[in-house]
């Protein structure tokens, strides 16, 4: 009981999954402004910025639905914090592994999206029910290759369940090189799922001010915010763990360190993508996800169940 | 108490989040503001950063006396942020009006309408100015702590 609540509320649960998400704004801000020739934030920014917000006031617009419009944002915060828990952190264990885990993480994934959407809806304001629609309307696009992708990994390693997965790959590292396009692919539809920028249309500040968000102000801005960092690295961690997870098997304090630095790259990727491209307008963006990254994903699909027969 | 309120108004100094807001400048003021938020000055490093909606702004950056027809708007714009807010007046005519007040269409600075923090006078106020107001006002803030 005691060691169940200390990993759901503190390791590796909601106070560290927190403080990580956190950094891990600040480690891509800084390398966006890096690459921009800028100084960047101090290291503390984000947190000032976290506690900032929640000492603010709360406005809740008197045509909003009040309950829909608070609850929203707890949703997709409680359900990323769940995401981490399945994640394979400093050993190949996690603390709750079952066959198909990798299933459940991946739509975990996918409430804080519907989440931000009722919450953008039901604030009622034209902009933010704009930014909630694209964002749904994003989501069919980006989803499909997304799970293609990271399914295909699963699918060589002949597991549905994320721990399999985790041992298949360190047995045989030499397979992670055939799942190099998979990887690609899930890292560009991971910017569609963050809203980062060649895909931030549904908060495209320069034409709908801040999308799903605009109405959101004070403490559950702040939660909208951490769930958005929380996700980034959620989502890097799982990319991490299916495509290259590597150093798990060394001893826990190295392979925990191993593991970090592993998801810090995928934010570096991340954030050198989005600093080097532009803003996408939707129909573009569901173009470019259904006529180039599905037919690849399918291909990195037929590849794997071809190798499968070959090798195995 | 004492700590939460330190570690608050320290949170507060170090994250100001503003909204650029056009009152009826003639658009010199508004673009010392756009070159102060450029990489040249790099405001992100104090914790800067422009958003696009009032409600998650901390600071109403006006510029320009305030019109006739803008002034509903402006009172709209200052109730929909949240507390607590602050409002800058960058340049000489959103300090006092300046050449144009007494216009028939012009109400007066921005004061006439809604409570200032800090003016900064100038025409236009340049880049380095408009920093230092800001710095100014939120070592303001710190004050009356000690």
């Amino acid at each position: 009981m005691i060691k169940a609540l200390f990993s759901i509320l503190i390791f590796p649960g909601f106070l560290f999954v927190s403080v990580f998400g956190l950094f891990a704004e600040f480690f891509d801000r800084k390398i966006y402004a890096r690459l921009q020739n800028r100084v960047g934030p101090p290291w503390f920014q984000t947190f000032a910025d976290f506690i900032k917000l929640l000492a603010k006031e709360d406005i809740v617009p008197c045509e909003a639905n009040p309950r829909m419009f608070g609850l929203a944002p707890i949703f997709a915060l409680a359900s990323v914090i769940t995401v981490f828990l399945y994640i394979p952190l400093w050993k190949t264990e996690t603390l709750f592994s079952f066959n198909g885990d990798i299933i459940m993480v991946l739509y975990l994934l996918t409430v804080p999206t519907l989440a931000f959407f009722i919450g953008g809806w039901y604030s009622t304001s034209l902009f933010a029910r704009i930014g909630s629609v694209r964002c749904v309307t994003q989501l069919f696009a980006y989803e499909v290759p997304l799970f293609m992708s990271i399914l295909a990994a699963a699918l060589l390693a002949n597991s549905w369940s994320l721990v399999d997965i985790v041992i298949f790959y360190t047995r045989h590292p030499l397979y992670c090189l055939f799942n190099l396009i998979g990887f690609g692919i899930s890292l560009i539809a991971l910017l569609g799922k963050l809203e980062k920028t060649p895909f931030d249309i549904p908060e495209a500040e320069t034409e709908i001010v801040a999308g799903a968000f605009t109405e959101y102000s004070g403490r559950l801005l702040a939660i909208l915010r951490l769930t958005i960092d929380i996700e980034m690295v959620v989502g890097s961690a799982l990319l991490v763990a299916v495509f290259f997870p590597f150093g798990l098997t060394l001893a826990p304090i190295t392979g925990f360190v191993v593991f970090m630095a592993e998801i810090m790259f995928v934010i570096a990727l991340l954030s050198l993508l989005r600093t080097v491209v532009a803003r996408l307008r939707i129909d573009q963006m569901i173009n470019f996800c259904w006529k180039y990254m599905v037919p690849l994903a399918i291909f990195q699909l037929l590849l794997n169940l071809t190798l499968k027969r070959i090798l195995m | 108490m004492g700590l939460v309120k330190k570690i608050v108004t320290w949170a507060r100094i170090k994250s100001p989040w503003i909204l650029h807001f056009n009152t009826g400048a003639c658009n010199a003021c508004d673009i010392e503001i756009i070159a102060a938020l450029t990489p040249r000055y790099d405001l992100e490093r104090f914790g800067v950063q422009l958003k696009g909606t009032p409600r998650h702004a901390d600071i109403l950056v006006c510029s320009g006396p305030v019109t006739k027809q803008i002034e509903d708007r402006l009172v709209r714009i200052y109730e929909q942020m949240p507390e607590p807010k602050f409002v800058v007046a960058v340049g000489t005519c959103a300090c006092s009006g300046g050449v144009f007040n007494g216009c028939y269409n012009i109400k007066g600075g921005i004061k006439s309408t809604i409570p200032v923090s800090a003016f900064i006078p100038g025409c236009p106020a340049s880049p380095k100015a408009i920093i230092d107001g800001v710095v100014k006002l939120l070592q303001s803030l710190e004050e009356p702590k000690k």
